[in-house]
């Protein structure tokens, strides 16, 4: 279980062959405040969320997200990458309080 | 399926969904009767944001899939699939996708801006949604299409 804000993991499938397309998984703890909400004192909760993440594959930007509080807690995404080479796939999450959070995991392929 | 096929048109891009609480999967917009508010007329928030995104070109249907499930058991975590047969090629790809989410009160939900190297438009997360409105995924092609 992810506990600690900012614990991110990326899942790729484990058997990748060059030219693939592949699913990547990935899932960042964050609360996703979105501001509207009080404590029981009445104090407010702030706004607090991941705001941008930048995938790079290898030294290619591939994707961005641009994410609002919307956004449920500790959020997933999944989304499909053309494995064509090996290079790390790197995630880095920001949030509006400007602590990034980074994650990496390398693409390399079997021999087919 | 069949229902969504016979409802797609050729060259269009963009889909409303209506989210229930007992959700029906991926509605086309068409095949609906009654719902809250018509969704061709968004509300002025939404209006906004589509002028702000998409200035005066015409967002098309079609081409989009979203899905949404049957049962949204807890309005804090509902999974959204975005998916696309549009190409995702070097000189034509998907380069955006919008996720507006009509009532929520920043509607401009979530971005995805894409490369070719994502080599497929399936995108899928989990949002927040508070009451029964409508979802629109809106794609935006590198040629500028809507």
């Amino acid at each position: 279980m992810i506990n600690d804000i900012g614990e991110a993991r990326i899942r790729v499938p484990d058997q990748i062959r060059r030219g693939d397309l592949i699913t990547v998984n990935a899932i960042v703890s964050h609360p996703m405040d979105t501001g509207f909400f009080r404590t029981a004192e009445g104090d407010p909760i702030p706004a607090y969320f991941i705001k941008d993440v930048v995938v790079t594959y290898g030294n290619q930007e591939v994707a961005r997200f641009e994410w609002t509080s919307g956004i449920s807690r500790d959020p997933v995404v999944s989304f499909t990458l053309k494995a064509d080479k090996e290079a790390p796939l790197t995630m880095v999450w920001s949030d509006n309080k400007g602590a990034s959070f980074k994650q990496s995991v390398n693409i390399s392929f079997i021999s087919a | 399926m069949t229902e969504r096929r016979a409802f797609f048109r050729s060259c269009a891009l963009a889909l409303t969904g209506l989210l229930t609480s007992r959700t029906e999967r991926l509605l086309a917009v068409t095949g609906l009767d009654s719902g809250p508010e018509d969704p061709e007329v968004p509300n002025q928030e939404v209006a906004r944001i589509l002028k702000q995104l998409f200035g005066d070109r015409p967002i098309r249907r079609g081409h989009v899939q979203l899905d949404m499930p049957i049962v949204a058991e807890d309005g804090r975590v509902v999974p959204v699939i975005i998916e696309s047969d549009l190409p995702m090629t070097d000189d034509r790809y998907v380069k955006g996708i919008h996720l507006i989410v009509d009532h929520n009160p920043d509607p401009h939900l979530a971005a995805f801006h894409l490369t070719p190297a994502i080599g497929s438009v399936s995108i899928s997360t989990r949002i927040k949604m508070k009451r029964t409105t409508w979802v629109r995924a809106i794609l935006e092609t590198s040629n500028g299409e809507v």
